[in-house]
């Protein structure tokens, strides 16, 4: 068995998510597939899983294969809570789940990756703030967290990770960017090596803003 | 809306790209010229004057020194060599043609291209996974055995040539060179990192998989520091090798079963390809062997080194494999030089045999100097007689020495001059009139004959009779024949294999 590259897709589906973000994101996600499928090295390795969170936790697409990937139209209700703390618990079972850890006679699975976009703040404050720990034991190789609009909250994303990204408007155009950022991560591994430059992730386009 | 930009370049040409980025790569955004013709590529990083003056030589000096001189036309087809530098708000940029539409593919996926990857560049990787060959590409793209052995040819002789020219390329592997297996065809791109030794220092170190162990194991090394190994020829032979044996094998060399870190993959496969680096089918030690009780069904025979060992490629590539992977791998010095692949590969294809079962993917295989051959990929034994002509050359006036050189006989296959004479090599200085064949083979009742179309020293030894042009002879065990009278000239001693 060669070493896959599992991915962990968290997307919000409050209530604000209705309408134009839901649709770009599921465009996003569309152009992130097609790019994947067409990159030997994804095609080899990358597992995608999906998980919905509104005042619900949902499963919308267990660990798949990229090419066997049959993506499901993610949709929004017009109302709900962002329990992002539920769904990075989840996300930790998942990965007990999911991970392969190497033994002294099998080689497991890569670290996996986590993805998260949000337009708000987690409600479930307590649960997010107990999760934290949690997540970072995972081992995740990279944590990517996108900040969309003006009602997210970097600052609550940096509790997870450095990489955050902040787009300030929730149209195609802007997810298609993330998507496209996120599709690059996954060609760095079979990209050229830097002679002085450590191993990162590419740089993220222009148009973007880090928080720093 | 895009707008077009336009430019005066250092070869004094007027360059135009549309302003928008078409591809992406590690350290270079590409545009496009307007007609289609070339693509400008810009270095993400601030202009500085030792990139400047690094790539107006590679553009100007380098490319001059190999593209213009003789057999450069040749060449031409197996680099994208820039061909000038550009400056646009402070960023550097080359010039490079368009690739060739052979390395674009042309069907893409099965199910009507249902990956997208219609039009796409054809990357090395697509074509050494079995899993992508099974499943995810149109069987029309793969080519087969033969095709890929010129694959190698042409990226052997294109690193041969830079190496002649003191350049190492730094940086070989699946994304730098475009093959085409359905023509046998090889193209060296990202051509504008080229190291020359004791001048300009490599910018990268390779691409994981292809790095020699040296590199990988001293990368955290600071880059000052005397012990930290950098990209140079040494470590293109390694890559080059890997590339050949993943092309020919669809695996590769040192990406076996065993677990040199249980905690962490990245770390573990480090040492896999660095400090613990270990050939996969290692003589002695079996420890890194790949573990064929995993695979799947299309991941076999491939990842079943057992069943399908290096030396199916025959003879000459197995003991470049070996130098490479068993004797060289943490001896850069003993690592055979590209000019050792260009040729033998050269001598394999000789070796070809076409597969009689109509169905088997790899269509040719290597004689394996069998009394009755079989295929090694299929299975299937070949059928009727095979002669074998063993290549003899002269060194001194009636004394013929052997070149560890043979020829299979099949139908279609040809003799040409560089099988004439040993001082002829089917390298791009090659004119066109030597290209052409000047001989061929012929099965007539069960018999093979070698009919002479161009030789005017033919002779057939035993019965000391001369071949004419449009004359043929009988090809049988012992049979002797004198290709060409002159100093150098081969003599083909024939055996018999088959039934």
């Amino acid at each position: 068995m060669s070493r896959r590259l599992l991915t962990y897709l968290c997307i919000d589906t409050s209530g604000s998510m209705n309408g134009e973000p839901i649709v770009a994101v599921n465009a996003g996600l569309q152009a992130l597939l097609g790019s994947l499928r067409s990159n030997p090295y994804a095609l080899d390795s990358v597992h995608l899983s999906i998980t919905t969170f509104d005042s619900e936790i949902k499963e919308v697409l267990p660990m798949t294969a990229v090419a066997d990937v049959m993506l499901p139209e993610i949709t929004c209700p017009k109302s709900g809570a962002t329990l992002l703390g539920a769904a990075l618990e989840h996300i930790c079972e998942q990965t007990k789940r999911d991970v392969r850890k190497s033994t002294s006679t099998e080689k497991g699975d890569w670290k996996p990756i986590l993805v998260i976009l949000t337009d708000g703040k987690p409600t479930d404050t307590l649960a997010y703030t107990e999760v934290i720990p949690q997540l970072k034991a995972c081992n995740f190789a990279t944590i990517v967290a996108c900040a969309a609009g003006p009602r997210a909250d970097p600052n609550q994303l940096k509790r997870l990770t450095d990489h955050v990204v902040s787009l300030d408007t929730m149209d195609a155009a802007g997810f298609s960017k993330f998507f496209q950022w996120v599709s690059e991560t996954f060609s760095k591994d079979s990209q050229s090596r830097g002679a002085t430059s450590s191993v990162e992730l590419p740089p993220p386009p222009a148009e973007l803003n880090i928080v720093l | 809306m895009t707008k077009i930009v336009t430019l005066k370049a250092s070869d004094g040409s007027t360059v135009q790209f549309i302003d928008e980025i078409k591809a992406q790569g590690g350290v270079k955004d590409v545009m496009f010229s307007p007609d289609g013709g070339y693509v400008v590529a810009f270095f993400r990083e601030k202009a500085d004057p030792a990139t400047r003056e690094r790539l107006l030589e590679i553009t100007g000096r380098y490319r001059e020194g190999i593209l213009n001189q003789k057999g450069g036309e040749y060449l031409r087809n197996l680099y994208c060599w820039p061909t000038a530098v550009v400056e646009h708000e402070n960023r550097l940029g080359v010039v490079v043609p368009f690739y060739r539409s052979c390395f674009f593919f042309e069907h893409g996926s099965p199910n009507n291209d249902m990956l997208g990857i219609r039009k796409k560049e054809k990357v090395g990787k697509w074509f050494a996974t079995p899993g992508l060959r099974a499943r995810r590409l149109d069987q029309r793209e793969l080519g087969d055995w033969m095709r890929h052995l010129k694959v190698c040819l042409m990226l052997a002789r294109a690193v041969r040539r830079m190496h002649m020219a003191g350049l190492s390329h730094s940086d070989l592997g699946y994304n730098n060179c475009l093959i085409d297996p359905v023509t046998g065809q090889a193209c060296l791109i990202d051509l504008d990192g080229l190291v020359v030794p004791g001048r300009h220092h490599p910018t990268v170190i390779g691409t994981p998989g292809f790095i020699a162990p040296e590199v990988v194991k001293t990368a955290r090394l600071p880059k000052e520091d005397p012990k930290r190994i950098l990209p140079s020829q040494a470590t293109d032979r390694h890559a080059l090798a890997v590339l050949i044996y993943t092309y020919l094998l669809y695996r590769h060399p040192l990406d076996g079963g065993k677990v040199h870190d249980v905690n962490d993959s990245l770390r573990d496969d480090e040492l896999m390809m660095g400090a613990n680096a270990l050939f996969v089918e290692h003589p002695q030690d079996r420890s890194n062997r790949i573990k064929a009780g995993n695979a799947k069904a299309f991941e076999l025979p491939w990842k079943d080194t057992d069943r399908l060992p290096y030396t199916v490629t025959g003879p000459y590539l197995s003991k470049l494999f070996q130098e490479s992977f068993v004797d060289g791998l943490h001896h850069p010095a003993k690592r055979p030089a590209a000019g050792d692949w260009e040729t033998a590969l050269v001598k394999t294809v000789d070796l070809l045999q076409p597969c009689t079962n109509p169905s088997c993917e790899q269509k040719w295989y290597p004689f394996d100097n069998k009394c009755q051959p079989t295929c090694p990929f299929c299975g299937t034994p070949h059928r009727g007689k095979l002669p074998v002509l063993n290549l003899y050359s002269s060194h001194a006036k009636g004394k013929f020495m052997p070149d560890g050189h043979r020829v299979m006989v099949y139908s279609g296959q040809s003799l040409f001059r560089w099988h004439e004479n040993r001082f002829i090599s089917p390298d791009e200085k090659l004119s066109a009139d030597d290209a052409r064949r000047v001989g061929y083979f012929v099965e007539h009742q069960g018999n093979w004959y070698l009919v002479n179309e161009r030789l005017n020293g033919m002779r057939d030894v035993r019965s000391s009779q001369d071949i004419p042009v449009g004359g043929k002879t009988l090809l049988d065990e012992g049979a002797q024949i004198l290709l060409s009278p002159e100093h150098g000239g081969r003599l083909l001693v024939v055996q018999m294999a088959g039934s």
